[in-house]
C-alpha cells in the first residue's frame, strides 16, 4: 500500500517560441488505499499528467514519488496504468494470454498467473484469444488485467470507461471498484465525466487549464464547490440528469 | 495470400516469379556445358536453329547463356536485396532502441542518404568497394538500405506511438521485446511487399552495374553482361542483346507486380465488398393525402453486404418536433439518420415503404436542392466537417450561393447573420476565420450555422456533443433548443446518451440491433419506460444521485453482432426476463396509449428487472 505523491510537477511541450505548458505545478497526494478523482475537460492536462507519473513524458518541474521514493522505472513497477482506448492498447497480433503474461514479473508461474488475472478481472478461459474476438468492455478488462500483473500497489485509471458503451461502462466501474476493495490499491481515477468520477472516488480534484483548481473530499467539493469553473462543470452535469 | 493469386495480375505475376526462381535453380545444372560450349566454326553467328539466340565471340549459345545467368542475375538480386533491407531495418529501428537523441542522428543521417537517387549511391559505393561482383553486391544493397530504412522509421513511429507499446513499456517490458514482439509484427506486411519490389529494383540495377562493366566480371556473366557483350553487334544480329534484355525485363516485372499484387491484395482485405449503391423501391402503400407529418419514415431498412444493420424502422415527425433516438454502437441509430438525409454510401441498399420529407418522395428521384436547403446535417467532429484550407464566412456563404443563387455580398451577409444566431460572439471577425482557430464548441455551432443558411424544416444531428466538454455540451444542446423554439424546425437527435436525449427531445426511440424497440415520449423515460432494454440502459448510466455504496446495473452479455443475430429477440440473451418464446419470436412494436414497445413482457413491471 503506497502514497503517490506529485510535487510541483510541470511538464511543457514544444521548443522555445512554441511553448506549451501541459501542466503547471500540480501538487497532489493520492493517500495509500484510496481513490482520486481526476475530473477536466480535454486539454486540461489530466492525461498528460497520468502518462508523466509512468514516464512516457518527461517532467520539466517537479518530482512523482511513491512513498517519498522516485518511481522506478527498471524491474518491477509499483506503478501501472490502464489506457482509454481498448482497441489501441492491445497488441492484435498477440493472444490475451502473452499480453498479460509478457507483464507478469520473472519467477512467477506464468501460467497459473494468468488464469488467477483472467479470473480476477471474470474472463475466465480466454487466454488463447486475440484482441478482435473480445468486446470492447471485455478489452478493458484484459487490460486492466495487465496493469494487475506486475502485482502493483498503485494503478492510474485514464478514462477507461469513455470509448466503451454504457451499457458495458457499468460492469468496469463495478470491476474497478471491486479491485480496489479486495487488493487495497490506491487509485488516480482520470475521467471528464463527474458523475463517473463522484461514483469511485474519494476524494475529487478539479484540474482547469494545467491547474489543479480544487481539490477535497467527493462530498464537500460536491455539495460546495468554491472554483467557477467546478461550478460550471457540476451545473452542466446536473443539468444532464434533472 | 490466396486472394493474391485469384486476380488475373497477380496469378501472372506470381507464376512468372515461379518460373524465373525455378530456371535459377535447375537452368546451371541442366545447360552449363551447352552455355560454355566453345564453337570457333560459329563466332557472331544470328539466330538459326541451332542457335536460337545466336552465339557470342567465341561461338557460344547467347541462349542457352541467357537461361544460365538467370542463377547468378537473381541470387545477386535477393542478396542486394536482404543485404539492404537489414542495413535498412537496422538503420529504421534504431531510433526505438537508442532512444530519442542518438535515434535523431541517424534519422537525420537517413534522410540526407534518401535525397540522393539510388543510381548514384550505388556507383558511388561501387568505387569505394572496387569493381566486382562483391563490390556490386554491396553497392546495390547499401543504395537501397536509406529508402528502406526510412520506410522502417515511418512505420515503426506508428506504432510506437500506440497504447499498447506504452503498456508493454511500463510493465516493464524491455526495448528489444517491445521492438520483435509488439512493432515488427504489426509493420511486416508493408515491409515484405516493399522488400518484394525492391529486389526487382535490384535485378534492374544490378543488370545496370554489370552492363556498365561495374558488377559481374569475366569469366562469371549475369544478365546485365550479357547485355553489354551483345550490344556490339546490335545492327548485325539484335538477339544477342534483345535476348538478355528480354530475361531482365521479365524478371523485374515480375517481383514488381507480384509486390504489388501482394499490396493490393493487403489493401483488400480492409475494404467492403464492391457492390454499388442503390436504391430500391418497395411497392407503395396508399398515398396518405391529409398528411401533416413533414418527414414519414416506414419500414426503413439499410443494407450492406452480408448484414442488415437497419432492420423496418419507422416514425414519423411533424415541424418543430424534437426527436431522439438512442442506442449503443451498432444499434443502427447513425445509420437511420443518414438514411433520412440520403447519406448512405456505397455498398449500401436502402429500403422503404415510404420515406417522404415535406411531401417529396425521397425514394425516388434528385432532391439535392431541398435537402441542401431544408434539411441540415450536424455530425459528431466538427473538425473533419470544415474544409480546413477555407474560411468559415466563405464555407457558409457557399450554401447560400449555391442553392439559392445568392450573390456573393449577400450570401456573407447571411453567413455573418447566421454565425450571429448561433451566438457565435463577433460574428464578422469570426466569419473571416479558419477552422482552426475556432475552439471544438465553437465549430459545432458553425456546423450549425451552416445548416441554417436555408431555411431548413429539419436538423438532423449525429452525436453532435460527444466530442465535446461537458461545460460546452450543454451550450450547444440549449442552442439547438433555441432553434427549434424559434424558427419551429423540427430536430431529430442521434445519441449514445440517453440522459442528453431527454434533455433535448420530446419523444424518445430506442434502438436495439437495428430495429426500435421502443418509443415513448420523453417525459415519460424515467417512469413509463416498458422495455427491458431501455430500462437497463437508464439504470446503467451513473447520475449525480447515483448511491456510491450499491454497485451499477450492469447489461450482462455483449451487444447485438448486426450480422449474426438470434432469431427471436435481438435483446433475449442479455434479457433478464427472457423465456423460450424471446429466443424463437421476434416481438412486433405494438402501439399503446402513444407509445410503442416491442416486448414480450412489457407489462412486467420494473422492480423485477432491478
Amino acid at each position: 500500500m503506497r502514497e503517490l505523491r506529485f510535487d510541483g510537477v510541470s511538464v511543457r511541450f514544444g521548443s522555445r517560441g512554441h511553448r506549451v505548458t501541459a501542466v503547471d505545478g500540480v501538487d497532489l497526494t493520492v493517500p495509500a488505499g484510496s481513490v482520486v478523482g481526476l475530473v477536466g475537460e480535454s486539454g486540461s492536462g489530466k492525461s498528460t499528467l497520468a502518462r508523466a507519473a509512468v514516464g512516457l513524458v518527461p517532467l520539466s518541474a517537479g518530482r512523482v514519488t511513491l512513498d517519498g521514493a522516485p518511481v522506478p522505472t527498471r524491474g518491477r513497477r509499483p506503478l501501472q496504468m490502464v489506457f482509454q482506448d481498448p482497441y489501441s492498447s492491445l497488441n492484435p497480433r498477440m493472444t490475451i494470454g502473452a499480453t498479460i503474461a509478457e507483464a507478469v514479473p520473472r519467477g512467477t508461474d506464468r501460467r497459473a498467473e494468468v488464469a488467477r488475472l483472467l479470473a480476477l478481472v471474470d474472463l475466465p478461459d480466454r487466454m488463447t484469444r486475440y484482441p478482435a474476438e473480445l468486446s470492447g468492455g471485455q478489452r478493458q478488462r484484459v487490460a486492466i488485467a495487465r496493469a494487475l500483473a506486475g502485482r502493483p500497489e498503485v494503478l492510474i485509471a485514464d478514462e477507461i470507461t469513455s470509448a466503451l458503451d454504457v451499457s458495458i461502462q457499468g460492469a468496469v466501474l463495478n470491476l474497478i471498484r471491486d479491485l480496489q476493495r479486495t487488493l487495497d490499491l490506491t487509485i488516480l481515477f482520470i475521467s471528464h465525466d463527474l458523475a463517473v468520477v463522484r461514483y469511485v472516488s474519494d476524494t475529487i480534484a478539479v484540474m482547469y487549464r494545467g491547474r489543479i483548481v480544487e481539490h477535497g473530499p467527493a462530498d464537500t467539493v460536491l455539495a460546495d464547490p468554491q472554483d467557477p469553473y467546478t461550478r460550471e462543470l457540476l451545473a452542466s452535469t446536473e443539468g444532464r440528469s434533472r | 495470400m490466396g486472394r493474391v493469386l485469384r486476380t488475373p495480375l497477380g496469378a501472372a505475376a506470381a507464376g512468372t516469379v515461379a518460373v524465373v526462381l525455378l530456371l535459377a535453380v535447375l537452368a546451371p545444372v541442366l545447360w552449363t556445358d551447352a552455355a560454355n560450349a566453345v564453337d570457333t566454326g560459329q563466332i557472331q553467328q544470328g539466330a538459326s536453329a541451332d542457335h536460337w539466340a545466336g552465339t557470342d565471340s567465341l561461338g557460344r549459345d547467347i541462349f542457352f547463356r541467357v537461361l544460365v545467368a538467370t542463377r547468378l542475375s537473381v541470387q545477386l538480386a535477393l542478396l542486394a536485396t536482404a543485404l539492404g533491407v537489414a542495413v535498412g531495418l537496422l538503420l529504421g529501428t534504431a531510433p526505438l532502441l537508442l532512444g530519442a537523441r542518438a535515434g535523431r542522428v541517424i534519422t537525420a543521417a537517413v534522410h540526407i542518404a534518401v535525397a540522393f537517387p539510388g543510381l548514384l549511391l550505388a556507383l558511388f559505393f561501387a568505387v569505394i568497394f572496387g569493381v566486382g561482383t562483391t563490390g556490386g553486391l554491396l553497392a546495390i544493397g547499401f543504395a537501397l538500405a536509406p529508402g528502406f530504412a526510412r520506410l522502417t522509421h515511418t512505420m515503426v513511429a506508428g506504432v510506437a506511438g500506440l497504447d499498447y507499446v506504452a503498456a508493454a513499456r511500463i510493465a516493464g517490458v524491455g526495448r528489444l521485446r517491445v521492438l520483435f514482439r509488439h512493432v515488427l509484427p504489426n509493420v511486416a506486411e508493408p515491409l515484405v511487399v516493399n522488400a518484394t519490389v525492391a529486389a526487382g529494383n535490384a535485378l534492374l540495377a544490378f543488370a545496370g552495374l554489370s552492363f556498365l562493366g561495374l558488377g559481374v566480371q569475366p569469366p562469371d556473366y549475369d544478365w546485365g553482361r550479357l547485355l553489354g557483350e551483345g550490344l556490339g553487334a546490335i545492327y548485325l544480329h539484335p538477339e544477342a542483346a534483345l535476348a538478355p534484355g528480354v530475361a531482365v525485363v521479365v524478371a523485374g516485372l515480375a517481383f514488381n507486380l507480384f509486390g504489388e499484387a501482394i499490396a493490393k491484395g493487403v489493401g483488400l482485405e480492409r475494404r467492403l465488398g464492391t457492390s454499388t449503391s442503390r436504391f430500391r423501391r418497395r411497392p407503395r402503400v396508399a398515398p396518405d393525402p391529409d398528411d401533416s407529418a413533414m418527414l414519414v419514415v416506414e419500414n426503413l431498412s439499410v443494407g450492406f453486404p452480408g448484414t442488415t444493420p437497419v432492420r423496418g424502422v419507422s416514425f414519423s415527425m411533424r415541424r418543430g418536433d424534437a426527436v431522439g433516438i438512442v442506442g449503443e454502437s451498432g444499434s443502427g441509430k447513425s445509420l437511420t439518420a443518414l438514411a433520412v438525409s440520403r447519406l448512405v454510401e456505397e455498398p449500401g441498399i436502402v429500403e422503404a415503404e415510404r420515406l417522404s420529407f415535406l411531401g417529396a418522395d425521397l425514394r425516388a428521384g434528385e432532391h439535392r436542392r431541398l435537402l441542401g436547403t431544408s434539411l441540415a446535417m450536424v455530425f459528431q467532429d466538427p473538425m473533419t466537417s470544415f474544409n480546413p484550407t477555407m474560411r468559415i464566412g466563405r464555407q457558409l456563404s457557399e450554401v447560400a450561393r449555391h442553392h439559392e443563387g445568392m450573390d456573393r455580398r449577400a450570401a456573407m451577409a447571411r453567413a455573418v447573420d447566421r454565425l450571429a444566431a448561433v451566438r457565435l460572439s463577433d460574428p464578422e471577425r469570426r466569419a473571416r476565420q479558419y477552422p482552426h482557430e475556432f475552439s471544438g464548441g465553437m465549430r459545432q455551432r458553425a456546423m450549425i450555422g451552416m445548416g441554417l443558411m436555408g431555411k431548413p424544416a429539419l436538423i438532423v444531428a449525429d452525436e453532435p456533443t460527444t466530442a465535446l466538454d461537458v461545460t460546452v455540451q450543454r451550450q450547444v444542446l440549449e442552442l439547438l433548443a433555441s432553434i427549434r423554439a424559434a424558427d419551429d424546425v423540427a430536430i431529430l437527435l442521434i445519441s449514445h446518451d440517453i440522459t442528453v436525449v431527454e434533455q433535448v427531445c420530446d419523444r424518445v426511440l430506442v434502438m436495439y440491433a437495428g430495429r426500435i424497440v421502443e418509443d415513448l415520449p420523453a417525459a415519460e423515460l424515467r417512469t413509463g419506460a416498458r422495455h427491458p432494454y431501455t430500462k437497463a440502459l437508464l439504470a446503467a448510466v451513473p447520475d449525480m444521485t447515483t448511491d456510491r455504496e450499491l454497485p451499477l446495473t450492469v447489461i450482462p452479455g455483449r451487444p447485438a453482432d448486426p450480422a449474426n443475430l438470434p432469431p427471436g429477440c435481438a435483446f433475449a440473451p442479455r434479457c433478464p426476463l427472457a423465456d423460450a418464446r424471446c429466443a424463437t419470436e421476434d416481438p412486433e412494436l405494438v402501439e399503446n396509449a402513444g407509445a410503442r414497445v416491442a416486448c414480450w413482457h412489457a407489462d412486467v413491471p420494473a422492480e423485477v428487472i432491478s
